[in-house]
């Protein structure tokens, strides 16, 4: 029994050069930044949360059917004309990996209440537009893992861009007439 | 005047109680303070694991297995990849097959503290669980930087591993094992060889070998009870027959073979046989690319598979019936837990109240393993 008080005595003593706790909201952990604390031969792996670069999305929904749990909801259209810029719906026609897009994304939704964070989306990817805030694309968007809301359906993430949908229309599939 | 007997009462334990190890119901009958009997009532953390791989591809089974035994993930994915391996008998490289040790041995360190943490925080001892979780930590931190995650790993997939090592990964698991061997003797002289923890655990709850076995219990449970079973040597899976490493088993030091001081110690034990593992997989460690062989799309051939590991909790199963198509037709995963807590009911009785926590914690249990 002495010997158990005598080893907590000696952390007792040495509290202030071992103290490992953090106390969280004034201090953190440095975030794993790229080529900060480590350094891995491409990036920096973290899960912290989905981001998406819209325009270089071609909609292939290849992340959509990775997903374990479906959290990812993706719709498309076609554009028309393949790799051109529709400046009235702010829709670019080329990634920045250069491949030409062939469809419009109408919607983009994550719903990170549902995300289980496995990381599978990400490796499929043709065009490395998803992917987890540090991966490839780190220098683009900070890592971010403190994003609690109030309300669930805030956690819902829509990416794709929000078109008026008078601007939309002449895109969208022509509605069949209902014959009287 | 003869021996008074009581009615017996009906004592819930959980199931939201600290002691249980997360959503555990025990229905314990009780004379005085005297347990007669125990039984435990499980199903509150069930997610139809089993069914829901039925509907999600090879792949995707993977993050579910990290949810079934939260606490040693990598095992849990280390043991379905194997599965499916032979199943659709691939043959992966070296390297991976050694990341693959290193990576589930640093997570039964990571599990077996957490194991003796607690244990020693039901029977009452704070300390050392703090010591203990802070080492974990460290851990955590190493899984962390090697995969991104820090509990639900989605790391050792079917062929191969989501990530090589990044740069200076080796040097940084050498370091940590440098700085935790001596941390060892420090939980023994604060909790092992502790006389109130030894007045605590010793000849309480002790499991015969022959009820172990015919319960079907495993890992350190079984070899607690002095019988030297463990899979890794026995029934050898990936490169383990390539290291050199002791079966620990319960000798009785303090008490009789198969109390809760014999399966703390047999975890205690263990923990330096997985430190040896590791110190030899990091030496030969060799060169490869480790998405070498990871298959385009995973479609078994028709048949079925039975594969088991030694996971830090014991034998895990899995049972996949392949119908040829890139979902399985049927998975069935054994868990070790569950034949566990199965033995509860008949070691507990006759304890006291107290005893059956000391019990419970011993057996070192995970609910989302049992219920799956």
């Amino acid at each position: 029994m002495l010997t158990g008080m005598g080893i907590t005595w000696w952390h007792m003593m040495k509290i202030r050069k071992n103290n490992v706790t953090l106390q969280y909201p004034e201090e953190r952990w440095p975030r794993p930044e790229r080529n900060i604390g480590f350094d891995f031969s491409e990036y920096n792996i973290i899960r912290s949360r989905l981001q998406v670069d819209i325009d270089d999305c071609i909609g292939c929904m290849k992340c959509e059917r990775a997903c374990p749990v479906q959290c990812i909801k993706i719709q498309t259209v076609k554009s028309g004309a393949r790799g051109e810029d529709l400046q009235d719906i702010s829709h670019t026609g080329l990634t920045s990996n250069g491949t030409k897009k062939a469809l419009i994304v109408l919607r983009f939704d994550i719903d990170l209440s549902e995300c289980c964070y496995c990381n599978l989306c990400t490796y499929p990817c043709p065009e490395d537009c998803i992917y987890m805030t540090g991966g490839p694309n780190s220098n683009k968007h900070p890592i971010d893992y403190e994003f609690s809301q109030y309300d669930r359906n805030e956690l819902i993430f829509k990416f794709a861009k929000e078109v008026e949908e008078e601007k939309m229309a002449k895109y969208l599939p022509k509605k069949e007439k209902v014959e009287a | 005047m003869g021996v008074v007997h009581g009615d017996l009462m009906t004592l819930n334990i959980g199931p939201q109680h600290p002691s249980t190890h997360g959503v555990l119901r025990l229905r314990v009958k009780t004379d005085g303070e005297i347990i007669s009997e125990v039984e435990p009532v499980i199903g509150y953390l069930h997610r139809c694991f089993e069914k829901h791989c039925e509907n999600v591809t090879y792949e995707q089974v993977i993050p579910y297995t990290d949810r079934c035994d939260y606490i040693a993930a990598m095992n849990n994915n280390f043991g379905y990849a194997v599965a499916v391996e032979e199943l659709m008998d691939l043959h992966v490289p070296d390297r991976v097959e050694h990341i693959r040790v290193i990576v589930s041995e640093l997570n039964r360190l990571a599990s077996h503290l957490l194991a003796l943490g607690t244990f020693g925080l039901d029977v009452g001892a704070f300390t050392p669980f703090l010591y203990m979780f802070r080492d974990r930590e460290r851990i955590l931190d190493l899984f962390e930087v090697l995969c991104g995650a820090r509990l639900l790993y989605n790391y050792i997939w079917v062929g191969g591993l989501s990530h090589d090592f990044p740069k200076g990964f080796e040097e940084k698991i050498i370091d940590f094992l440098d700085y935790f061997e001596p941390q060892l003797d420090e939980y023994n002289g604060i909790l092992t060889y502790n006389k109130i923890f030894i007045e605590r655990t010793a000849d309480v709850g002790v499991l015969p070998a022959e009820v172990a076995i015919s319960y079907g219990v495993t890992g350190p449970n079984l070899r607690g009870s002095g019988v030297k079973w463990d899979l890794r040597k026995d029934d050898t899976y990936s490169i383990y027959e390539q290291f050199d490493f002791n079966i620990p088993v319960g000798t009785g030091t303090v008490g009789t073979v198969g109390d809760c001081w014999d399966r703390y110690y047999v975890r205690m034990l263990e923990m330096t046989e997985s430190i040896k593992i590791i110190r030899q997989a990091v030496k030969a460690l060799p060169s490869g690319d480790v998405h070498q062989a990871l298959p385009k799309k995973i479609r078994p051939p028709k048949g079925s598979v039975y594969k088991r590991t030694e996971s830090p909790r014991g034998d895990l199963g899995y049972y996949i019936e392949s119908d040829g198509s890139p979902v399985p037709y049927r998975l069935k995963m054994r868990s070790p837990a569950f034949t566990a807590l199965s033995v509860m009911g008949e070691i507990a009785s006759g304890w006291m109240m107290s005893d059956v926590l000391a019990i419970l914690g011993s057996l070192d249990i995970v609910l989302g393993e049992i219920d799956r």
